[in-house]
């Protein structure tokens, strides 16, 4: 098996490969070091970031309205596929601890073609994402101009899909100009986030389980525990999920990779598991169903109002619009660096990871996550986007359990993992499975759009790109 | 031998002035050449972009260091936090001490700050491994809030430096310390302080170093703070 990556694209551009040594602290190349800067909390505010924003604010309503609290049944689901896909990713990363994270696993363990597919899927499926959260966001300003008194007339989805596009070309504009250090903010917004979210549902709970008597209206929501549509609401909410392999798109930048990678990908999982699933407990408790699908996408902000009054309701406005720019804000700066990730190995052009040279920042990787994301949010689609990014999420996270297996089964000489799945296959087996399998419960049309970007993607690798062999090169 | 950090943004326009060539010619000097990078770049991308260009100038830099005297060799790095990349390398390279490159012509006299907490031993044998037989001067400056501790302080040290034959004057003040050292820049080519133990103070305002640097406008050579050897009693022969 070749150690290095051969073949040229259509413009005659050859995959980007150099030897390297991997310390704890930096990557060491013949001529530069560079420099890992990440730690674990920095790790687990991108995880935790990236998803929190969705599960705890847009999906509650969305969720309960359709099968009362066995929502929470629908969020473990999520939860325990995150984690079998968590694992997988977690022993491949501390493998291969380099930017591009999943793309980079699949197309050395399974070859271009798997990886080209992956690679571009994962762009398309971060800006899905984005636009995602970015509509997320437009409802929660909606909400929030409305408890300031400010209505908006006839037309609010045209208003929330106004938010949504300026707040996409905003978030684009500072990733490309902004030098400042943003990475303690986000860290910061993080852990002010979990603050206020333990310390409501701590009241949340308290009040659902009649310890406190918030006087909350009676009601709970009729409850539908049965497999089918429980799995369709988690395969609608799995969105909420997206957001633990991003941290393996920052590999590179880890320090202790062999530590911190696994720990930041596993305790993301598991922190957002457990909030997830006691807001879901919270909020069918407090709402009816009918009362849920009426709030929609912010009937947390119904839930705070009812739980604490006014007060409460503008917590849960601003946690919504901290949370949503969170995610919208770390999946931008992932997708420009699954982006770098495949045009340094030739499946795109290389002219997609030039750097700016007034600010430094990758201008055209930003513009190609920004730009999509703009047209996509001005849909207002929030089911439609959410299960697309989770298609092309999943047949990623589907992939790279099959590309564990690959390649401990045929270990190539550098394949050296400082973290090890138990259990032999069986984990990443079920992960995949489970993968594979959550997209059956999908919307038809979101699987049919899916399929449709994975096949065009599979097209421009035979079009751009079938002469390049990355199978095995490290 | 004695090996001095020297960290230079290298892409930036970052370049050495002659006159701290010309004082580092009696050590070892390895040229970090660095490049902080926001966030939203990974390290690798900005590597394939600027790695040829930040080589040669870099190659060029440790030429001109050995033509001044020593050895001299350097590292490139590319990273989003200057400070843990310069604390890496000094340790790596076992550094006694690394340089704030500013401008200055020919160094005659050398401002010692020996104000605070720090290893007086350390920072003169330093100084005098650097000045060897050349003819430059030492002006030892200690500022404290007790006058007799100063005084006693910088007698020993201003004692221990002659005895190596070169000529010191010294400089007390009770003010505070940051603005005294200022004081008494003028009439002198560089600094050499040393490195204080990580502290609150420096996390608030930022390194001392950068800001003696920045407001003394010449060279800044900090004497490493380093916890194995300043536990000892005896200052360590190189």
């Amino acid at each position: 098996m070749s150690e290095e990556p051969t073949g040229t694209n259509i413009e005659g551009e050859a995959p980007e490969a150099e030897e390297v040594i991997e310390t704890d602290e930096a990557t060491i190349t013949d001529d530069a070091e560079l420099e890992r800067t990440l730690g674990l909390s920095g790790g687990l505010a991108i995880g935790i970031g990236t998803m929190i924003g969705a599960g705890i604010f847009v999906f509650p309503g969305l969720a309960g309205a359709e099968v009362g609290t066995a929502a929470t049944v629908s969020f473990a689901v999520g939860g325990v596929i995150a984690l079998l896909v968590a694992l997988p990713t977690s022993e491949l990363a501390t493998a291969m601890p380099k930017s591009g994270g999943g793309y980079y696993f699949i197309s050395r363990g399974l070859g271009t073609l798997a990886g080209t597919v992956i690679g571009l899927s994962l762009w398309l499926g971060l800006v899905f994402a984005t636009s995602f959260y970015l509509v997320g966001l437009g409802y929660y300003a909606l909400d929030g101009l409305a408890q300031l008194g400010i209505t908006v007339g006839a037309s609010p989805g045209i208003v929330v899909s106004v938010i949504a596009v300026v707040a996409g070309i905003g978030f684009t504009v500072l990733n490309v100009t902004g030098t400042e250090n943003a990475a303690k903010l986000q860290n910061g917004i993080v852990a002010l986030l979990l603050s206020m979210i333990t310390l409501f549902l701590a009241f949340g709970i308290l009040d659902s389980l009649g310890i406190v008597d918030a006087g909350t209206p009676p009601g709970e929501a009729v409850n539908v525990w049965e497999a089918v549509p429980v799995m369709s609401v988690a395969a609608l909410v799995f969105t909420s999920y997206l957001g633990f392999a991003q941290v393996a798109t920052v590999a590179g930048e880890m320090k202790k990779p062999g530590r911190n990678l696994p720990l930041a990908m596993i305790g993301s999982v598991l922190i957002v598991t457990a909030l997830y699933v006691l807001t879901i407990f919270v909020a069918t408790s407090v709402f009816t169903q009918d009362a849920l699908e009426a709030a929609g996408e912010t009937a947390m902000v119904e839930i705070g109002r009812a739980l604490l009054g006014a007060p409460g309701a503008l917590v849960i406005i601003v946690g919504g619009l901290l949370a949503t720019m969170s995610s919208a804000n770390a999946s931008i700066l992932s997708t420009s660096r699954a982006i770098y990730g495949v045009s340094k190995d030739a499946l795109l052009p290389r002219r997609a990871s030039r750097i700016n040279l007034k600010y430094g920042t990758p201008h055209v990787a930003l513009g190609m996550a920004g730009g999509p994301v703009i047209v996509l949010a001005a849909t207002r689609q929030v089911q439609l986007l959410a299960e697309v990014a989770s298609f092309l999420h999943l047949i990623m996270y589907g992939l790279i359990c099959v590309a564990l297996i690959a390649i401990r089964r045929d270990e190539p000489e550098w394949y050296d993992p400082d973290f090890r799945v138990p259990g032999g296959n069986v984990i990443p087996t079920l992960g995949a499975v489970a993968s594979f399998g959550l997209i059956a419960f999908m919307d038809p049309v979101s699987i049919g759009v899916g399929i449709f970007v994975s096949v065009a993607t599979a097209g421009w690798y035979f079009y751009y790109a079938r002469d390049v062999n990355l199978k095995g090169a490290l | 031998m004695t090996r001095v950090l020297v960290p230079i943004k290298i892409l930036e326009g970052g370049s050495v002035s002659p006159g701290l060539m010309n004082l580092l010619g009696t050590v070892d000097v390895t040229v970090l050449g660095y490049h902080v990078l926001p966030e939203q770049t990974p390290p690798d991308q900005a590597r394939a972009q600027y790695e040829d260009r930040a080589t040669d100038a870099l190659e060029d830099l440790s030429e001109e260091f050995r033509t001044a005297g020593g050895e001299a060799d350097h590292r490139l790095v590319f990273t989003h936090d200057r400070k843990k990349s310069i604390n890496r390398v000094a340790d790596e390279i076992n550094a006694r001490a690394f340089a704030v490159s500013g401008v200055t012509g020919d160094v005659n006299r050398i401002l010692v700050s020996l104000s605070g907490d720090v290893t007086v031993e350390r920072i003169l044998t330093f100084v005098e491994e650097v000045i060897g037989d050349r003819e430059i001067g030492v002006t030892l400056f200690v500022a404290a809030k007790d006058e007799e501790a100063a005084k006693e302080k910088i007698d020993s040290a201003a004692k221990s430096i002659r005895d190596a034959g070169i000529d010191v004057r010294t400089e007390t003040a009770t003010g505070p310390p940051f603005g005294a050292l200022m004081d008494a820049v003028p009439g002198h080519d560089a600094v050499v302080m040393g490195e204080k133990a990580p502290s609150l103070a420096s996390l608030v305002f930022g390194e001392e170093a950068d800001r003696v640097a920045s407001a003394s406008i010449g060279p800044v050579v900090v004497v490493r703070y380093d916890e194995k050897l300043d536990g000892e009693e005896t200052p360590p022969e190189s």
